[in-house]
């Protein structure tokens, strides 16, 4: 979680801080059953106003990833490690729709857009030594 | 005593306008605030922030309209409102003989809410001196020390005016950080003007743009970065845009690109576009708050 919070971004602070919980419970960062920081915590760590993340976790609650227990706290919900990954794979296949739009646009075949995105694919994996 | 009004919103300005001879500074703004949230202020030099805030101390009287803070009218009760609100004005005028620890000593007994607890929650956070004289401060310390004053009485509302400006960016983040403390801690309404489109974005919760004295626009930021885009369509060898979406609020057409930008966007003004218009394609953009400010602005100064 040491991403910078990008306050003057197209997509607002609520958002970035879904994305960004989000992919901290898919990764186990945050375990179904455990408690997610406080309001206050979060909000003085992240630099931004307290109602913004009660915002974020209201969303994350409606995407079934957390469960608030009144009083308490924001939790993980037992299924939101799960969840969380599946809305990592719908955000991950609206990426890749936006980029092939935006090839076949600019005039790209069909073999030739699949042979940019297998170099991508080495790209990214070479570090780790191939892909999985 | 004046009897306030309960549950009443922070701030209300009604029908205000403030002239001097025949220049009109604030003309005809309405604007509320309710309990528990953070508006920031925004516009070009001179659209009439501080004036607007001016106006909320009972520092300034309206020519026109009404200011009602806390649900106290300021023309008839301005001193109860001064012991329930915390300002934090654009240039500090603290005592410069006084050491820090002396202000304080000075300014704790105008307030029955004064916090120790949390004013010293403050001091150490801000790591400041209090054996150090207020002439001897940076601009840094004194805006820190000036925030301090500001919040330790716990105020219901927090007035701040340009706060950041020309601060560096750790002592930035230090600021910011108090009045995030003061946010969290109570129920606490928050005014800032401000140039630092981040700092709005990071601490309001709804922003009001100014412009010339008048309410350009009002809402919440996430409202508003839902439903204004940036549209660009490439233009017809040969041809000019007819017709021009209604809340289009800023315009430009350059050879074949015609950019522009559209408040309360929807799929359906997309196509209607397309379809009123000699127009071969499309596409629609998110914009920021910046792009969004810097649209308001200049787009109202085209219409001129």
């Amino acid at each position: 979680m040491t991403q910078r919070i990008e306050p003057d971004s197209h997509v607002p602070v609520y958002l970035q801080i879904v994305e960004r919980l989000r992919s901290a419970i898919a990764a186990g960062v945050y375990q179904p059953g455990e408690a997610l920081p406080s309001l206050r915590a979060l909000a003085t760590h992240l630099k931004v106003n307290p109602n913004t993340v009660q915002r974020a976790y209201e969303e994350l609650d409606r995407q079934g990833l957390v469960k608030s227990h009144r009083g308490v706290g924001m939790f993980v919900a037992r299924r939101g490690a799960q969840s969380a990954r599946d809305r990592a794979e719908d955000s991950a296949q609206t990426a890749l729709v936006q980029a092939v739009t935006a090839a076949a646009a600019a005039g790209l075949s069909t073999s030739r857009i699949r042979e940019l995105f297998e170099a991508s694919l080495d790209q990214v994996f070479v570090a780790e030594g191939g892909r999985p | 005593m004046i009897q306030a009004i309960p549950n009443a919103p922070a701030v209300e300005l009604i029908g205000v306008s403030k002239r001097y001879g025949l220049a009109t500074v604030i003309d005809n703004v309405s604007l509320t605030i309710p309990r528990g949230t953070t508006l920031g202020l925004i516009g070009p030099n001179g659209a009439g922030k501080s004036t607007t805030i001016r106006m909320l101390m009972g520092i300034l009287a309206p020519t026109v309209g009404r200011v009602r803070v806390l649900g106290i009218d300021v023309a008839t009760d301005a001193v109860q409102i001064r012991r329930r609100i915390g300002y934090v004005p654009e240039r500090h005028d603290i005592y410069p003989w006084m050491t820090l620890g002396e202000v304080i000593g000075f300014t704790r007994p105008f307030y029955e809410t004064w916090d120790d607890s949390f004013c010293r929650e403050m001091i150490d956070l801000f790591e400041l001196d209090l054996r150090k004289k207020v002439k001897q401060l940076s601009k840094g310390m004194l805006v820190k020390l000036g925030l301090l004053l500001a919040v330790s009485h716990r105020p219901e509302l927090l007035i701040l005016d340009e706060p950041t400006t020309g601060l560096d960016p750790i002592v930035h983040e230090d600021f910011l950080d108090g009045v995030l403390r003061s946010i969290c801690d109570g129920h606490c309404t928050v005014l800032f003007s401000s140039h630092n489109l981040g700092d709005i974005g990071r601490l309001a919760d709804s922003v009001c743009i100014l412009r010339q004295g008048r309410i350009m626009v009002q809402r919440g930021i996430e409202d508003l970065l839902a439903s204004a885009k940036r549209v660009r369509a490439v233009l017809t060898d040969g041809h000019l845009p007819r017709w021009v979406p209604e809340r289009t609020l800023w315009q430009q057409v350059q050879r074949r690109e015609w950019l522009l930008t559209i408040d309360g966007f929807s799929p359906d003004v997309a196509e209607q576009i397309k379809a009123e218009n000699p127009v071969e394609s499309i596409e629609v953009f998110d914009l920021s708050l910046a792009d969004l400010f810097r649209d308001y602005i200049l787009g109202e100064r085209a219409h001129r």
